[in-house]
């Protein structure tokens, strides 16, 4: 790929940020308790969308989190773990990490690799702790008598972490525990509600403490995490400190839970004390891993230098499950609450949330260069400029009638307005245009994998990424795409081996390609794999019931490969068979009014050339005139226009006129009896014939005569009239006339006489019939 | 569509049968020798007539499309849906545009008279009679200056099949 990637960065910058945005945001509404699997899954995209769009612009740093990232989200999302608060803490972690290196490829501010590391660190043994179900965070507190060097260690060797979910995970069901809850302030209301919630788990004894804030005893059978999330219904999960008292049943548990407890109160005091010594403020040596910890877990204060207070509501939100028999230990977390200034009680979500994004967008001011705009005020904009342009097009062809020498100021303005509305109508269009690379820059690594999966080697490239379409396209191109680059590595591409036996090298190349042709976009993926087999598809058209013949072109038995349940594939592989089929991929491109189309040669590979108009909203024709009216043919259905001789028009039984036209024969649809247009030209040597070619059958369309070439704006006659056969729609014509919209597969339908090319009419109509009565799985793909 | 038809033809006969629905404000056109009238609130502009595009296979009085603004507007010759009056089109032809919930449509007519406010006392019931008009689309008749005024429905009349101006609703 030779294409300078740094012009997209922009753009990557732009959606990555706004996929990080929204992961946080579902991050942050998400219930813990029961959360939605759409929800997972769209965090999940938001970060294989950048993790993809990274690994395309080579930003290795935000591939490696993020893949990490997916891991574990991967886990959860199939239920292979429960989501636990420390998960959502972990990927807001993540994110921030994710925001900085963003921040520190767009803006170069630094990144911070240490953070960057204990993160992935954290994700993977988040990941590799799979089948906990229980949520305890191997999280401790360790304390001093100040409140600024309150320190909270997390043991990062993955081994004390799990030695303490050992320990907690042999609580058994039905044993008793005693929890400590220290709640931040709360209303008197509150604290009662809660109380009397609490009390359905078990034993509560409230006592307020001089600060004015609760704290509950509870004794109970449930876990920490049944606690955490019915406080949660009145108070933030952050605020929330919980301390295991003492669990009251069974001694192996305590056993097992106290020599951690002791063994991390020994190992620390020295270390804080150090601190202590070092620094009063308590930014000492153990501070960097410290703060970086708070960092990953409440990142949204992350970009700041952390303010005293802040640094002390993220500690006190990781307290949340400390899991300490430390009765001096819960003094000091409840002292450190008292100081905390930060933490009012009354801090809703909401509040929270606005301050988190402010805090994540006051480094980065370069976020202004773009806006987000409602696609329907695009649209409303494109619609008043076409007007615009109408209405100048009017004005301009009523100046052209006045006399040139009297009105040239005129006249010379007018030709002002010409050029300033041109360049107008051209940056609203290009307003909606984004490059294809949106679109490739998710392939590489499918392809790859897939590759890899089917033993196969495949060499992928891109040509023409930088070609825009519009952006309404773009999203709906991706998946029927996919499925087609799919498709050519798994039936396209050979094994090595058999590419050997064929005298081709080992590697196979598939080839994304997007390039602008006429009015369209042309999209193809190439591969040079073993090609389509005209006769092995006519033998599984036959025997699948589909009316074929020995006689039909090439590009007809190819495109038997559209129909609903049909499949060449000998064997149904995991990767095809995913749901959709080519009949749904040809849907969907129809409904983009595109065509889509199949070169092959056996043995040499195959092409599928998807043409789509560059916008919904504008569309590239061919103005022809019959009798005193206009009608505008989509170009890219035109292949060629051509005057006949006389000699060239051939009939059947005196009727069913045809033209001859490089040895074939196609038959020609005069628009004027179609239409029953009255025009002096009735004779198809005097007028035009335009040779269209949609959905594979080509037809000749005689008109009067050839207007013009020009875009048009598409407008639907259906709006206020009804939908008139042979016409897909109306525009509006420079000088203010209206025009209508031939659509080409209805006349080359309404052109076809029942007893004319009989095998192409029932084909289609068979493929009806075949979509209703099978009952086969769509195992092609 | 189908079910406010439905509705729209309960209410009509409602309305037949009792007057006072039909008093408002009338604006009144003529075709042929006739004078018509129609509520006023479905009156959207009056306009002269432009050049039209002309539709394939649609009948005749559907003259076709014109752009109203940027908006595709079809137009109906009423003159030449009921053979009234003669058909030209010049500089003193009318079309009225007229907004059907949310739905443009022009119509033809001889000329546009007055918009007079009728009061329930004024407008009696159609008889049953064979016209080019179904008597469904007659809310009733006014008599105004020794003139009878035909008082028409037209929002039942432009979304009814036979003006074939709307796809026919699927049941």
């Amino acid at each position: 790929m030779t294409i300078d990637m740094s012009q997209f960065y922009e753009v990557f910058f732009d959606e990555a940020e706004e996929l990080l945005a929204e992961a946080e945001r579902l991050l942050l509404s998400i219930d813990m308790e029961n959360p939605d699997t759409e929800d997972l899954n769209a965090i999940f995209r938001a970060a294989h969308s950048i993790k993809g769009g990274a690994a395309t612009f080579g930003f290795m740093d935000m591939t490696e989190i993020t893949h990490v990232l997916e891991n574990l989200l991967d886990k959860i999302r199939k239920n292979e773990m429960a989501l636990t608060a420390e998960h959502v803490d972990a990927f807001l972690a993540a994110k921030d990490v994710l925001k900085m290196e963003l921040d520190g490829h767009r803006l170069t501010t630094p990144v911070d690799q240490e953070q960057v590391a204990d993160v992935k660190m954290m994700l993977k043994s988040l990941s590799e702790a799979g089948g906990v179900v229980i949520s305890p965070a191997p999280l401790a507190v360790v304390s001093e008598s100040k409140p600024a060097p309150v320190k909270e260690v997390k043991q990062s060797e993955p081994k004390s972490e799990s030695a303490q979910l050992d320990a907690i995970s042999v609580l058994p069901a039905d044993g008793l525990s005693r929890f400590n809850i220290f709640l931040p302030e709360i209303t008197e209301k509150d604290a009662a509600n809660l109380k009397e919630e609490l009390g359905l788990l078990g034993e509560v004894i409230a006592s307020k403490q001089e600060n004015g804030r609760y704290v509950f005893k509870l004794t109970t059978d449930s876990t920490q995490a049944d606690i955490v999330s019915i406080c949660s219904f009145i108070v933030e999960p952050e605020d929330l400190v919980i301390t295991l008292a003492i669990s009251l049943s069974t001694p192996v548990s305590k056993t097992a839970d106290e020599p951690t407890a002791t063994g991390k109160v020994d190992s620390k005091p020295s270390a804080d004390s150090k601190v202590a010594i070092h620094e009063e403020v308590g930014y000492g040596l153990f501070e960097d891993g410290g703060k970086e910890k708070e960092e990953e877990g409440y990142g949204f204060f992350a970009p700041f230098q952390p303010h005293p207070d802040a640094v002390q509501t993220a500690l006190i939100g990781d307290d949340t499950v400390a899991t300490e028999a430390n009765s001096g230990k819960i003094e000091v977390v409840a002292e450190v609450k008292a100081e905390t200034v930060a933490t009012t009680p009354s801090e809703t979500p909401e509040k929270k949330n606005l301050g988190r994004r402010e805090s994540d967008k006051a480094p980065a001011n370069a976020e202004t260069s773009s806006i987000r705009v409602g696609v329907e005020k695009v649209d409303q904009l494109i619609n008043l400029v076409g007007e615009l342009v109408i209405t100048q097009a009017m004005i301009e062809q009523r100046i052209s009638m006045l006399d040139p020498v009297q009105h040239e100021p005129l006249i010379n303005s007018v030709g002002q307005l010409t050029r300033n509305t041109r360049d107008l109508q051209e940056s609203v269009m290009s307003i909606r245009m984004m490059p294809m690379d949106f679109v490739f820059s998710r392939f590489p690594r499918m392809v790859r994998d897939l590759a890899a999966k089917l033993g196969k080697k495949v060499e992928f490239v891109t040509v023409g990424a930088a070609t825009e379409l519009d952006k309404g396209l773009i999203e709906r191109i991706v998946d029927p795409l996919t499925h087609l680059v799919r498709n050519s590595v798994d039936h396209g591409v050979e094994t090595p081996d058999k590419r050997k036996a064929a005298g081709k090298s080992e590697t196979g190349v598939l080839t994304l390609s997007a390039t602008h042709k006429g009015g369209s976009i042309v999209i193809e993926v190439t591969d040079d794999g073993a090609g389509l087999n005209r006769d092995k598809l006519l033998a599984k058209a036959k025997a699948n019931g589909l009316a074929v013949s020995e006689n039909m072109t090439d590009s007809e038995v190819y495109s038997l490969i559209f129909a609903p349940g049909f499949s060449t594939a000998e064997v149904v592989t995991d990767v095809s068979g995913r749901g959709v089929g080519m009949d749904v991929v040809k849907r969907n491109i129809a409904a983009m009014n595109g065509v889509v189309e199949i070169r092959s040669a056996l043995g040499y590979g195959t092409t599928i050339s998807i043409s789509l108009p560059l916008t919904l909203a504008i569309l590239d024709g061919m103005s022809v005139s019959l009798g005193n009216s206009l009608y505008v043919v989509p170009l890219n259905l035109i292949v060629e226009t051509l005057q006949p001789r006389a000699e060239d028009i051939k009939t059947v039984t005196g009727e069913g006129y045809m033209v001859h036209v490089r040895g074939e024969y196609l038959p020609i649809i005069a628009l004027h009896s179609l239409f029953n247009q009255r025009t002096n030209i009735t004779n198809p040597t005097e007028g035009v014939l335009v040779l269209l070619e949609a959905d594979g059958k080509k037809s000749a369309l005689f008109v009067d005569r050839l207007v013009g070439q020009q875009q048009v704006v598409i407008k639907s006659l259906e709006t206020n009239f009804k939908k008139v056969p042979g016409v897909s729609g109306a525009t509006i014509m420079g000088d203010g006339s209206v025009a209508l919209i031939l659509d080409v597969p209805a006349l080359i339908q309404m052109g076809q006489t029942p007893n004319f090319l009989t095998g192409s009419i029932p084909f289609s109509n068979h493929n009806t019939q075949f979509i209703q009565n099978q009952a086969m799985p769509k195992e092609l793909s | 569509m189908s079910t406010d038809i439905a509705t729209n033809s309960a209410n009509l006969k409602t309305s037949n049968a009792n007057v006072k629905v039909a008093a408002g404000e009338y604006l009144t056109f003529v075709l042929g020798n006739e004078q018509y009238g129609l509520e006023i609130l479905k009156v959207q502009e009056i306009r002269g007539y432009d050049a039209v595009t002309q539709i394939a296979n649609t009948p005749d009085f559907i003259k076709g499309v014109v752009n109203l603004r940027g908006k595709i507007v079809p137009i109906v010759d009423l003159r030449i849906k009921f053979h009234l009056g003669e058909v030209e089109y010049n500089e003193f032809t009318v079309v009225i545009i007229l907004n059907l919930n949310g739905r443009v449509v022009g119509i033809v007519v001889d000329g546009v008279s007055d918009v007079m406010a009728l009061k329930e006392e004024q407008i009696r019931d159609v008889p049953s009679l064979v016209t080019n008009i179904d008597t469904k689309y007659i809310v009733g008749l006014a008599t105004v200056e020794q003139q009878m005024l035909i008082l028409v429905d037209i929002e039942q009349l432009m979304n009814s099949q036979e003006m074939a101006l709307i796809d026919v609703a699927v049941h």
